[in-house]
């Protein structure tokens, strides 16, 4: 266990102007409690409606094969073999990156017509060395030579993967400044950026790598732009305590697992807060910021070691929303439920230690809403988090 | 000046306290520079006879607030 390493996988994507579907596809994969960290992003030929359908193919394939440590040669024919031929070019064709890290940082790449991977190491970008190899399909009638190419990688902390689909490398083609495109200028930005900000995150960094992109082609993208980041560290841990315990005698426990806690602390619970308050001996201020009241989400309190404390009950089922929807890509909101979502999609491990009591006012019949039981909005924000953020998720009842 | 809390509580928040921590924008123009309003996040009535939205005006409890309940405790605290 000691020599488990952490991977934080980040991703963003904008698709080519005018699309409402996008022709790349990203799979980001984690199996069994981080055992496993499988990353795949495919470029379909074309772009719009055709090449997405060709990459959701390659990718799944390509992800499912990998968990099941199907062999990369047969994964690729496969692949090629499975794909529809295109009517107008008479291939089948897709580009895909499969990226499979173990929890040592033993990695193997596997890289089909792709733009190369760069490996971030000590603040310099560098690439790979792969060997290359010919996938014989079998059903092909054109002499398109498919060459895969295969790197293995030991990674240590601190360590960057990053890859991207052409929209990035080939963004700004045909300007002044960039005749061939972005190309070599990615490697620069991205080692001014880790220049910058050593400890910038894999979501930080893959966003704004396609946002530079986006910039370059003045916001009318030519193509598809994606980029996957995975970025090897220390994990950031959050602590989020929600509900009053069922035993008042454990009140004391809560409030030390607070103060003792190395991380970010989040208070969800008027009356939660109240418990922490009284056994911490510290003053809780409630905020009565008019514009925060806009959102329709109660307020936001202050408590001095505690990062946030916002109301329990709504909050939480509005954060559940957010993650079901898939909001997390959009421009954050100023409310209390995306506060809670911005120190969660920064963090990697979140615990979460929820008291049970149930709170008899809550059944009140009168009430213009339903509230959930604390226990079941927990869950569902539980497995919420672990598959579409792939974090680990910790749960303690008192 | 008189000190006005509203609670911002789960319960009091969805049986109208949300509403109220709003309408504090818009009392009467005579009484901006007397009153100060602060939310709270609960007043005590965790009893099993709850009269939701609580205020608290000066000290004292509100049940079931409305904005004219707590015009009147107001102006009677201040004795205008």
């Amino acid at each position: 266990m000691i020599n488990n390493i952490f991977v934080e996988a980040g991703s963003f994507q904008v698709h080519k102007n005018g699309n409402f579907a996008c022709g790349d596809t990203i799979l980001l994969h984690k199996i069994d409690n981080q055992e496993r960290c499988i990353a795949v992003l495919s470029d379909g030929l074309g772009s719009g409606i055709k090449a997405n359908v060709l990459s959701t193919m390659t990718a799944s394939m390509a992800m499912n094969f990998s968990i099941k440590r199907e062999p990369i040669m047969r994964t690729a024919r496969t692949i090629m073999d499975t794909l529809p031929i295109d009517s107008k070019r008479n291939i089948s064709y897709a580009t895909f990156t499969i990226i499979d890290i173990d929890q040592n940082g033993n990695t193997m790449i596997a890289e089909f017509d792709t733009p190369p991977l760069l490996l971030v190491r000590d603040g310099k970008v560098t690439h790979l060395n792969p060997e290359t190899f010919k996938i014989n399909t079998t059903n092909e009638t054109d002499n398109y030579e498919r060459i895969l190419k295969l790197s293995d990688i030991a990674l240590k902390k601190g360590d960057r993967l990053i890859v991207y689909s052409d929209g990035v490398s080939q963004s700004g083609m045909g300007k002044d400044n960039m005749p061939f495109g972005w190309e070599d200028g990615v490697e620069t930005f991205i080692e001014n950026l880790v220049k910058q900000d050593k400890n910038i995150s894999a979501r930080g960094l893959s966003r704004r790598i396609v946002r530079r992109a986006e910039m370059n082609d003045d916001f009318k993208t030519k193509d598809d732009i994606s980029c996957i980041c995975l970025y090897v560290r220390e994990p950031r841990k959050l602590l989020i305590c929600t509900g009053p315990p069922f035993n008042e005698e454990k009140d004391k426990y809560l409030a030390d697992v607070i103060s003792s806690y190395n991380g970010k602390k989040i208070v969800c619970g008027g009356t939660t807060s109240q418990i922490i308050a009284r056994e911490l001996g510290k003053d809780l201020e409630v905020e009565m910021d008019l514009d925060k009241f806009a959102s329709g989400l109660p307020p936001e309190s202050k408590m001095d070691g505690v990062d946030l404390v916002t109301e329990g009950i709504i909050t939480l089922g509005a954060l559940s929303r957010l993650l079901e929807e898939d909001r997390f890509n959009e421009l954050p909101q100023e409310d209390s439920a995306w506060n809670i979502l911005k120190y969660i999609m920064d963090a990697d491990i979140i615990d979460f230690l929820v008291g049970t009591k149930i709170n008899v006012a809550h059944q009140d019949p009168s009430l213009p809403i339903e509230l959930e039981i604390r226990r079941n909005v927990i869950k569902r924000i539980k497995g919420l988090i672990e598959n579409k953020l792939l974090k680990t998720v910790n749960l303690e009842f008192i | 000046m008189v000190t006005v809390k509203i609670c911002v509580g789960t319960y009091c928040y969805l049986m109208g306290g949300g509403q109220l921590a709003q309408w504090r924008n818009y009392i009467p123009q005579h009484l901006h520079e007397k009153v100060t309003f602060v939310s709270a996040s609960c007043l005590g009535c965790n009893e099993q006879n709850a009269k939701p939205p609580y205020a608290k005006v000066g000290d004292v409890i509100i049940e079931k607030a409305t904005p004219e309940k707590i015009l009147e405790e107001i102006e009677k605290q201040l004795s205008i």
